[in-house]
C-alpha cells in the first residue's frame, strides 16, 4: 500500500514519467511488429526466389526435352538403314552372301531379341512420401490453422 | 511547442487517426463478408495464373531392335511481338528472302496496332531449325552494322519472335512407310500404327492452370507424354524385302508387288513391303503417290483372288476332314464338272491318274475342284472359316479389309463357286489373310494372331504384348504331311524357289483377274508362298506380284523372289543350311 502511494505520487509530481512509459510500450510494440514482418519478409522473398527458380528450371527442362527429342531423332537419321549401308560401302563392306556365311556355336551369345526400353510394369508402386506442410505453408496459412478460428465459423455460416 | 499550434497537430493526428481507422475498418468489413472475399479472391486469380492447353510429346515408334522408326523433331513457329515492331519493313523483306513470304501480308501483319487483345501475330510455323538458324543470322549481322541508329528508321529485326515446338520426322523417310502412316501438322495419325494408336501415341491433351505466382510453383501440372510403341517389324528385314519387291517390280513390269513375312509360331510381323511407298516426311504428296483407288497398305487393304496358294488350305481341309488322305489317287480326265459349270486345268490338258502329292505338285485345278466336292460345302466353308478368310485378322494397322468369301445361303453363291473357290478363284482374301491362314500350317495345326505392336512404353514402364493363339484349324498330323508334300512338291518341280542347303514347302498361284466382264486373260496376279526350314519354319514369305507383264505365271515370276527372300532372310535372321544346323544341334 505504501508502495503504490509511492508510485502514484511521483507520477503525480513528474506526470512525464507516464508518457515516456506509454512510448516505450508503443516503441516496444513498433519493434516487435517491424521484427515480424521483417521475418515474414525475408522467408516470403526467398520462398519467391526459389518459387521463380523453380519456374526458370521447368521452362528449362521443357527446352531441354524438346532438344533431347531433336537430338534423338537425328541420330537416328545418321543411323537410319539407308546412310549406314552408305557409310559400310563406303568402307569398303559387301553384304555378305548365303554362301559366305559360317555357322559356329558361341556359348552365350544372346540373338537378336527385342529391345527393352524401359522396365517392366511394377505390381506395387511406391509413392513418394510429399512434402510436409511446415515446408510450403505461409506465416498466414499456419496462423490460419492453428490459431484463429476460420471464418466460416467466426461467422456462422452453415455450407 | 507554441500552444496556439497544437490544435494544428491534434487537428492533424485526427485526421490520419480517423483514417486509419476507416481502412482497418474497411479491412475487416471485407474480411467478413463472404461475398467479397469470393469477389477479391477471384480477382486476385485472375493475375495468379492462367488456364492453358498442353498437348503432350507424342510417343516414339521403334521397330523390334530399337530402331527409331518415328520420332519429333524441332520445328518453330515464326511471329513478331508488335509493341517491339521498330522496322516492319527489314521484317517483311527478311521472311520474304528467308522463308518465301509474301512480302505486302507479313508487311500488312506486323504494322498491326498493338492492342490489349493483340499483341503478337503468327507469321509462319512449322519453320525447319536451319530457317531459324539464317533468321538469327541476319538479326546478329544488322544489329552489328546499324548499332547506333544510322538514319532515321535503320533496319532493324525488333519483334521477330520464334517459339519451338515438336513436329513428327521418320527417320527412314519412306521404309516402311505402309506399316507407320504418317500424322498431319494438326497431330492426327492417318493410315498404319499412327492412325491405329493415335489415342494412346498422342497423349491427353489437358487444360491446366499454370500459376505465375512463384510461391504457387509448386502447383505446376505433370504432363505425361504419349506412350512409345516398339513393333515387331525387324528394320534389316524390312529394308531387304522393299529392295527385293522393288526389282521384282521393275524386272517383272508388274503393276504392283507385296511381300509379307511372319514368324509362324508367334504371329510377329517382321516385314511387311509392298508399292508404292510415301517418304512420310513428305505426307502431302500422298495423292500424287497412291493415284485413284491405290490402297495405303495392300497387305491389309487390298483384297484379291489369290488363286492356285489357295489350293493349300483347300488340301488342308480335305486331308484334316478326312475327306482324302495323301495317297488318294484321282483320275484326271482334264475336265470337272460341278454345279452346272466345267472346271479346266490351268494347261487346259488331262495329267492321268494322280496322288494328292501330284494334284499339289502340278496344281491341278480339276483335282482340287473335284477334292472340294468330296469335302462337300458345310465342311468346306467351315474350314474355310476357321482359317480366318473373309474375316478381318484384326492386326493393329488401319484400314484393314475382310476380304469376300460366298457361303452357301449367300444370294450370290451358286454350287459351281465351291469348285471354283477350292483353287483360289471366286473368293478374294488380303495377302495377310493367306498369310496368317497358311501359317498354321507352318506351326503345327495353330494359327496365330497377327502382332505388329510388341509393347508399348508409359510412363516409363514397358507393357509387352504375348503371342495369342487364335485358333487350330488342322490337327498337328495333317499340318506336317502337308508341309512334307509341299516341301517334296517344290523339289520334283525344281522350282526356282529352291535354295541348295535349306529345305522349305512352298506352293505357286497364279489367278485371273476378275472384271466387270468376266476374267480378263491378259492380266494375271502371280503369287508364291513358302516356308522353312520345314523342320522348324522360322518364317513364312507371301508374295504376290499385281499384273506381270514378263510372265502371266506364278511359278516364272513369284517363285524367283521367294527365292530372292530366302536367300537374304537366311542371312539376317542367321539360320544354317540345314545340314549345318543339325549337326550343331546334336553337338
Amino acid at each position: 500500500m505504501e508502495n503504490f502511494r509511492n508510485l502514484t505520487q511521483a507520477y503525480s509530481q513528474a506526470p512525464w514519467r507516464k508518457q515516456l512509459k506509454f512510448i516505450g510500450l508503443f516503441l516496444l510494440l513498433v519493434v516487435f511488429v517491424a521484427l515480424i514482418a521483417g521475418i515474414y519478409l525475408d522467408v516470403t522473398a526467398r520462398a519467391a526466389t526459389i518459387g521463380r527458380e523453380i519456374l526458370i528450371m521447368k521452362n528449362e527442362i521443357d527446352v531441354l526435352e524438346l532438344v533431347v527429342s531433336d537430338l534423338e531423332t537425328q541420330l537416328a537419321y545418321m543411323t537410319s538403314s539407308n546412310e549406314m549401308e552408305k557409310r559400310a560401302l563406303s568402307l569398303g563392306f559387301q553384304p555378305v552372301e548365303i554362301d559366305q556365311a559360317m555357322y559356329i556355336v558361341v556359348d552365350g551369345y544372346p540373338a537378336d531379341g527385342y529391345v527393352n526400353l524401359a522396365p517392366p510394369p511394377e505390381t506395387v508402386k511406391t509413392v513418394a512420401a510429399s512434402l510436409p506442410p511446415d515446408y510450403t505453408e505461409s506465416l498466414f496459412d499456419w496462423l490460419g490453422q492453428n490459431i484463429l478460428p476460420p471464418i466460416d465459423e467466426v461467422l456462422g455460416v452453415i455450407p | 511547442m507554441r500552444k496556439d499550434s497544437t490544435w494544428r497537430f491534434t487537428m492533424l493526428g485526427t485526421i490520419f487517426s480517423l483514417l486509419a481507422v476507416l481502412i482497418v475498418v474497411q479491412l475487416v468489413r471485407i474480411q467478413l463478408n463472404p461475398e467479397q472475399v469470393s469477389h477479391f479472391l477471384g480477382q486476385s486469380d485472375l493475375y495468379a495464373g492462367e488456364w492453358r492447353t498442353i498437348k503432350p510429346t507424342r510417343g516414339l515408334i521403334y521397330d523390334r531392335q530399337g530402331h527409331l522408326l518415328a520420332g519429333n523433331t524441332t520445328v518453330y513457329e515464326v511471329g513478331v511481338e508488335l509493341a517491339r515492331v521498330q522496322n516492319p519493313h527489314t521484317i517483311a523483306l527478311t521472311l520474304n528472302v528467308v522463308l518465301g513470304l509474301d512480302y505486302s501480308k507479313v508487311y500488312d501483319a506486323v504494322t498491326t496496332e498493338a492492342s490489349s487483345e493483340v499483341a503478337t501475330v503468327v507469321l509462319d510455323d512449322f519453320v525447319p531449325q536451319e530457317y531459324i538458324d539464317r533468321l538469327e543470322q541476319f538479326k546478329q549481322d544488322i544489329n552489328q552494322t546499324y548499332t547506333g541508329g544510322r538514319g532515321k528508321e535503320p533496319p532493324s529485326l525488333s519483334g521477330l519472335v520464334y517459339q519451338p515446338h515438336l513436329q513428327r520426322s521418320y527417320p527412314e523417310k519412306d521404309m516402311g512407310s505402309n506399316v507407320l502412316g504418317f500424322v498431319s501438322r494438326e497431330g492426327v495419325g492417318y493410315f498404319g500404327v499412327e492412325a491405329k494408336y493415335q489415342d494412346l501415341l498422342e497423349g491427353a491433351a489437358q487444360t491446366v492452370w499454370i500459376p505465375l505466382d512463384p510461391n504457387r510453383a509448386e502447383d505446376l501440372p505433370e504432363i505425361s507424354d504419349g506412350a512409345s510403341i516398339v513393333l515387331t517389324l525387324d528394320r534389316a528385314i524390312q529394308a531387304e524385302m522393299e529392295d527385293v519387291i522393288d526389282r521384282a517390280v521393275a524386272f517383272n513390269g508388274a503393276d504392283s508387288g507385296t511381300i509379307v513375312v511372319i514368324e509362324p509360331k508367334t504371329g510377329d510381323i517382321l516385314a511387311m513391303a509392298t508399292t508404292p511407298r510415301l517418304n512420310l516426311n513428305e505426307y502431302w504428296r500422298y495423292s500424287e503417290v497412291f493415284q485413284g483407288s491405290t490402297p495405303f497398305n495392300r497387305i491389309v487393304s487390298q483384297a484379291y483372288e489369290p488363286g492356285s496358294v489357295y489350293k493349300v488350305l483347300t488340301m488342308a481341309t480335305a486331308l484334316d476332314s478326312g475327306a482324302v488322305t495323301p495317297e488318294t489317287t484321282f483320275i484326271d480326265t482334264g475336265v470337272f464338272e460341278i454345279g452346272g459349270a466345267y472346271i479346266y486345268n490351268w494347261n487346259s490338258g488331262a495329267w492321268g491318274p494322280q496322288d494328292m502329292q501330284g494334284c499339289m505338285q502340278h496344281s491341278l485345278n480339276v483335282c482340287l475342284a473335284w477334292i472340294a466336292s468330296e469335302v462337300g460345302p458345310k465342311d468346306f466353308y467351315d474350314y474355310m472359316r476357321a482359317f480366318g478368310i473373309g474375316h478381318l485378322t484384326g492386326v493393329d494397322l488401319a484400314g484393314e479389309v475382310p476380304g469376300r468369301l460366298k457361303v452357301p445361303g449367300d444370294s450370290d453363291w451358286y454350287d459351281a463357286d465351291l469348285g471354283t473357290n477350292a483353287f483360289g478363284q471366286g473368293v478374294s482374301a488380303t495377302p495377310l489373310q493367306m498369310a496368317m491362314a497358311i501359317s498354321a500350317i507352318a506351326n503345327d495345326g495353330k494359327m496365330m494372331a497377327p502382332r505388329i505392336v510388341r509393347s508399348m512404353v508409359d510412363d516409363g514402364q514397358q507393357f509387352n504384348t504375348e503371342p495369342r493363339v487364335v485358333g487350330r484349324p488342322i490337327s498337328n498330323k495333317t499340318a506336317n504331311i502337308l508341309s512334307e508334300m509341299l516341301a517334296v512338291s517344290l523339289e520334283e518341280e525344281a522350282s526356282d524357289a529352291l535354295i541348295e542347303g535349306y529345305r522349305f514347302a512352298g506352293k505357286t498361284g497364279t489367278a485371273e483377274i476378275p472384271t466387270p466382264y468376266g476374267y480378263s486373260i491378259s492380266a494375271t496376279n502371280a503369287s508364291f508362298v513358302g516356308w522353312g526350314p520345314v523342320d522348324d519354319p522360322r518364317f513364312l514369305a507371301y508374295i504376290w506380284l499385281e499384273k506381270p507383264t514378263s510372265s502371266p505365271w506364278g511359278s516364272v515370276v513369284a517363285a524367283p523372289v521367294f527365292r530372292q527372300v530366302v536367300e537374304r532372310l537366311v542371312v539376317l535372321m542367321d539360320i544354317p543350311p540345314d545340314r549345318v544346323r543339325q549337326a550343331l544341334i546334336t553337338q
